[in-house]
């Protein structure tokens, strides 16, 4: 039996008098596409927010690859390999793109204070390698042109794109998307899903909140939906569509 | 004195305020942290140079305690203080600078009080006030050297991009896997180590110290230079304390050739509040902007993109 990637039982998180998220239990396997979907303020980014660390949760438990990640920082997240691409961009906007790219990647030897002095040679041929990384996934994204520009002179979009282009960077073993879709074309957005179909082969796992629906349910395996904190339905995209109660949730419709 | 030994004078002083300014500059200019309290390891690197060399000790071995005690002091304020936002930090450390002072002020048996004490120069007087400025500038522009080198060097790495990535915004940078407080605890101590070592260097220059050297202004003025030269550049830091010094003792040695209606001394805080409003309003970068991050690898892509582009558009 392979276990799951990501178990999430029970978890509650309320702030003030409001749960926020509550009660929540869901399960994200290996090289899986997972969408969560749900109306503005149902708990989807908080939830991201807990699986970071970002939020410490009230209750519940939080296992990655089996081990309890609930009390860790979100550096110590990182490292075991979750890594997200946030909803607002939150960007190094006086560093380079490329800069911006180079901060996320993995294992990287001269971000220690002694190997940045005196081990030069080390980190330097490593980061050789991860330009060329950095510059294939710019590419993909169409920002290779801009890589040694500042991030803060990008538009709005392309914000957006680098900040999921960070995320791939960052070779994840689950990457939480907070709608990545947003406020970029239509065509570049598939493109974007597609490109994530062919690293979900490689084994990496997508946990995506999207509201662009169209794009989403055609590339998910399977769909959560949230609302009010809870997980009210889950199912493959194609029941989920047909399920009334998804209707009645997101859409407002009876 | 003639105003040749008054020119190397402001020279030393701009070495070692130089070697406050990348300090700061590292700290502030590159991690982010508003270290207000500057002046405390200052004064941390001024006693324990006067104090060890009073003893006995032989200056080399007394200019690395001065920095390695001021790093310590510089770690254990970090620990507790790191955990504060922004604005508590600057005054959390601002206050552990007016404590150092007024426990060297009141501690008599430590190191004179108020009164002070002497320090024995490293250079002793050999008939010439002259050379006795030229030999501090040497000692003074090698330790300003190997600082600049030291920043230059860790601030044009992954670690600085790090380091920088965390002054951006540290929410992402954590996120990223970057451990925000190892990286602002070591940027704090190596930032106090040179400030330390920079006080050492003042104490044996002026071959005293006292509680008076050791106020708050001196912050503010590391502040003005690192402000007006350009936070996160190495070299602009360093304009900014030649602007800085030269104005200040600049003023203070003009008056004793030029008659002037005030006393410039008195002046010179408003003058100060001045530039600092002026270089916020028309440079709020500095006089120098931001250097972006070198490194070798970093150059060879740049290269190779520019010859690209130029074979495209032939």
């Amino acid at each position: 039996m392979q276990e799951e990637l990501l178990r999430i039982k029970e978890v509650s998180k309320h702030f003030g008098g409001v749960y926020a998220v509550n009660g929540v239990s869901l399960d994200i396997n290996h090289g899986g596409i997972y969408g969560l979907v749900g109306p503005n303020g149902s708990g989807k980014t908080t939830l991201f927010n807990i699986i970071l660390g970002l939020h410490k949760p009230d209750q519940g438990e939080i296992c990655f690859k089996g081990k309890r990640i609930n009390n860790l920082a979100p550096h110590q997240i990182y490292e075991l390999g979750i890594v997200n691409s946030f909803q607002l961009p939150r960007l190094f906007y006086d560093l380079s793109v490329l800069d911006n790219m180079l901060v996320a990647a993995r294992g990287q030897q001269g971000d220690r204070l002694f190997n940045s002095l005196f081990l030069r040679g080390r980190w330097q041929n490593q980061e050789k390698e991860l330009i060329k990384e950095a510059l294939e996934i710019l590419e993909l994204v169409e920002l290779a042109q801009w890589a040694f520009s500042p991030a803060g002179e990008l538009s709005g979009g392309q914000r957006k794109l680098l900040e999921v282009a960070r995320g791939l960077m960052a070779k994840p073993t689950l990457l939480l998307l907070d709608e990545p879709a947003a406020g970029i074309n239509p065509v570049l957005g598939k493109k974007i899903f597609q490109r994530l179909k062919d690293f979900s082969h490689n084994g990496i796992a997508f946990f995506i909140v999207e509201h662009r629906l169209e794009i989403l349910f055609d590339f998910a395996t399977w769909i959560y939906v949230m609302d009010k904190g809870r997980i009210v339905i889950d199912g493959e995209p194609q029941a989920i569509t047909d399920n009334p109660t998804f209707y009645a949730i997101y859409l407002g419709e009876e | 004195m003639g105003p040749l030994i008054y020119s190397c004078d402001i020279i030393v002083y701009i070495g070692i305020f130089g070697i406050v300014c990348l300090s700061l500059n590292l700290e502030y200019g590159f991690a982010g942290l508003a270290n207000f309290g500057k002046v405390a390891f200052f004064l941390t690197g001024a006693y324990t140079y006067a104090l060890l060399s009073q003893i006995g000790l032989p200056f080399y071995l007394c200019l690395i305690a001065s920095a390695l005690i001021s790093a310590i002091f510089g770690l254990l304020v970090s620990l507790p203080a790191l955990r504060l936002r922004a604005d508590y930090l600057a005054i959390a450390v601002l206050a552990f600078g007016e404590i150092l002072r007024l426990i060297m002020k009141s501690e008599k048996w430590l190191a004179g009080g108020d009164w002070g004490m002497a320090v024995s120069p490293i250079f002793p007087y050999m008939g010439s006030y002259l050379l006795y400025r030229l030999e501090n500038i040497g000692l003074v522009f090698l330790c300003l050297f190997l600082c600049f080198l030291v920043v230059q060097l860790l601030t044009n790495s992954p670690y600085g991009r790090a380091m920088r990535a965390i002054r951006e915004d540290e929410v992402a940078a954590e996120a990223l896997g970057k451990d925000r407080s190892r990286f602002k605890a070591q940027a704090f101590m190596l930032g106090s180590a040179m400030a330390g070592l920079a006080g050492g260097l003042y104490a044996q220059y002026l071959q005293y110290v006292l509680p008076g050297m050791f106020m708050p202004m001196v912050t503010f003025t590391v502040w003005i230079m690192v402000l007006l030269g350009g936070p996160a550049n190495n070299w602009g830091v360093l304009l900014g304390a030649t602007l800085v010094e030269i104005f200040d003792r600049g003023t203070n040695i003009v008056k004793d050739y030029i008659a002037l209606p005030v006393d410039p001394s008195n002046l010179q805080y408003i003058l100060f509040g001045a530039l600092i409003i002026f270089v916020l309003l028309f440079r709020p970068r500095g006089l120098l902007k931001e250097s972006a991050i070198r490194t070798k690898a970093l150059r060879l892509a740049h290269n190779a993109r520019r010859a690209v582009k130029n074979k495209g558009s032939q």
